[in-house]
């Protein structure tokens, strides 16, 4: 109050949305002295940034031990998680109330909840310090990592993909398992590029453009035909789309489906996250974005109940329930948006990352040069 | 550069955490936060049926403040569906004093009911050129959270029909004001009694 805003420094900071943990959840920023953020993640209440120096910094809940500090103790700031500083953090991902990193010696670590075994150390019992995954040794090059509420996966770079953890609705497409507490390969016949765990369905897209799903069936999210529904514990080609699908990303209710040209959606949209408008609550047939066919969409993550887009010239939409304010549009008065809504406040940013939690929102921009030219929409 | 100050460099040393002009947060006695949450129509209502009825908002009045809609319509209920708003708002409360907005509210709690009223609308669909039409009202009691001391959460209140009264639906509201009912309750009672 009565100080002037500090300005953001050009290599950018990371604005918190909803019920982050972060400053008394109200709106806010922070960045890294000579660090900048290159990955993020968002759990239901607890969330992962892994920075270019390789450090990973962790906040939020920690009832399970998901930040992986020791503690389980609520933590309000980004903190660094000391244990791993030996070697490079490359990537992580937060799961509903775990957390999965890999590092640059091609570890696998887990902590946090381990109820269906998603920390894939062969048991069932919670960690709140992180522990290898002995299966991944340094043989197998990771090139991303996903985690749902009970679930992991890891893809590797020659198009591998592993899951473990919670099967009760086949969300992790290992057919006649339960859950598994080790990791497993699913193998869809051809290699895998991109995979993205929701909190009871999952999807995968093959190298060749293909969208498979798996899991709980009902709502439309897996956008199969009715006669594909009794077979949801296995991964099936999602038919509606005839772009190549180059990213997914699973929600609660829903999925998002980007395309060269296009963002598809398909699912419960109830508060908006569909992005359809206010007359479709639920769709079972995947469906291109009307408002945002105008524009080209580069990255897409889901929370549990909302949507974030950023387009190439790094402008961010958000769609979906608006509670506590995790879609960034306003500072105490919110709504639902039901059609992809432009974040004004980055205006004057280029929007790099964005990762959606089950209550929060995390953006990582750097402002626009000054003296460039100002996007305006419309 | 500086791997060899480990020891000394905490965590809240590598970050900032940016300074914001936005304002601090309000003490609950001085706002009223309102969140129209969703809203059902029975199967059997009239409106269920009424084929120009399609889409619907909600709207409110609240003392000293300009009419206050929901900013979208949604497609109407379907069966026992339930439509999804989550449409909040804080209201500013004029500071203590000398403030319509607070007599008008104190003289609510006073009455034997104050009903702050809930208006269901139907919004015509474009090009059809029909008129917004009222379809029903849900009232929630102030002097109830007066009274309770206790914040209404998610809670269902009846919608009835404009004509016949009868209940026709349920609207779920969020209403966070007791501190704030509370405040100028007693503001206006000291005041009564000054003025004896
Ligand atoms: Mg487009
Ligand atoms: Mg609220």
């Amino acid at each position: 109050m009565g100080e002037a805003e500090e300005p953001v420094p050009e290599s950018g900071a990371v604005f918190t949305f909803g019920k982050s943990k972060f400053a008394e959840n109200i709106p806010s920023k922070f960045w890294f002295k000579n660090d900048k953020p290159l990955y993020m993640s968002c759990g239901d209440e607890h969330t992962a940034i892994v920075t270019g120096n390789g450090k990973l910094y962790m906040f939020g809940s920690n009832n399970w031990g998901q930040l992986g500090l020791g503690t389980k103790n609520t933590i309000n700031k980004p903190t660094c998680v000391k244990a791993l500083k030996p070697e490079k953090v490359k990537l992580a991902a937060c799961g509903r109330n775990h957390t999965l990193v890999y590092t640059e010696r091609g570890h696998v670590y887990a902590a946090g909840g381990n109820s269906e075994g998603q920390l894939g150390l062969g048991d069932t019992e919670e960690r709140s310090t992180f522990h290898l995954i002995r299966f991944f040794t340094n043989q197998y090059k990771i090139k991303q990592l996903a985690a749902g509420s009970y679930t992991s996966a890891a893809l590797t770079e020659d198009g591998q993909l592993f899951v473990w953890g919670d099967n009760s609705e086949g969300q992790i497409g290992l057919a006649g398992e339960t859950s598994v507490c080790v990791p497993w390969q699913v193998d869809v016949g051809k290699p895998v590029s991109w995979v993205s765990c929701g909190y009871y369905h999952s999807a995968l897209v093959t190298r060749d453009g293909e969208l498979y799903t798996f899991g709980e069936p009902e709502n439309g999210k897996l956008g199969l035909l009715p006669e594909q529904l009794k077979n949801n514990r296995v991964p099936q080609p999602v038919p509606g789309i005839l772009e190549r699908v180059n990213k997914v990303a699973c929600g609660g209710g829903h999925t998002v489906a980007l395309t060269e040209t296009d963002v598809y959606t398909f699912g419960l949209g109830q508060y908006g996250q569909l992005g359809h408008g206010t007359f479709i609550f639920e769709t079972s047939v995947p469906k291109a974005v009307e408002h945002l066919k105008r524009h080209k969409i580069c990255n897409i993550a889901c929370g549990e109940n909302h949507t974030a887009v950023i387009a190439d010239n790094g402008l961010m939409f958000t769609f979906g329930d608006g509670r506590h304010g995790k879609l960034g549009l306003g500072e105490e008065n919110f709504t639902n948006q039901f059609i992809p809504t432009l974040c004004s406040n980055f205006l004057k940013f280029a929007v790099y990352l964005v990762a959606c939690g089950g209550c929060h929102m995390l953006v990582f921009a750097t402002p626009r040069p000054k003296g460039s030219e100002e996007i305006h929409e419309d | 550069l500086e791997s060899s100050s480990d020891a000394q460099t905490t965590d809240s040393d590598e970050i900032v955490v940016g300074t914001s002009l936005g304002s601090p947060p309000k003490v609950d006695v001085e706002r009223i936060h309102i969140e129209i949450v969703s809203l059902s129509l029975h199967p059997e209502a009239e409106a269920m049926a009424s084929e120009h009825i399609q889409q619907l908002y909600v709207e409110y009045h609240f003392p000293g403040v300009p009419l206050t809609e929901t900013p979208l319509s949604l497609r109407k209920p379907q069966g026992g569906e339930e439509i999804y708003f989550h449409f909040s708002k804080v209201i500013q409360l004029d500071p203590e004093g000398v403030s319509s907005q607070r007599e008008i509210l104190f003289s609510m709690l006073q009455a034997e009911e104050a009903g702050l009223q809930f208006v269901v609308v139907s919004e015509p669909l474009p090009g059809t050129g029909g008129e917004c039409e009222d379809v029903g009202f849900a009232y929630i009691d102030l002097r109830e959270i007066l009274l309770t001391g206790n914040d209404v959460l998610e809670h269902d209140l009846d919608v009835v029909s404009p004509q016949d009264r009868s209940a026709i639906g349920r609207l779920k509201v969020s209403v966070e004001a007791a501190a704030a009912l509370c405040a100028i309750y007693w503001e206006g009672r000291r005041k009564a009694e000054e003025e004896e």
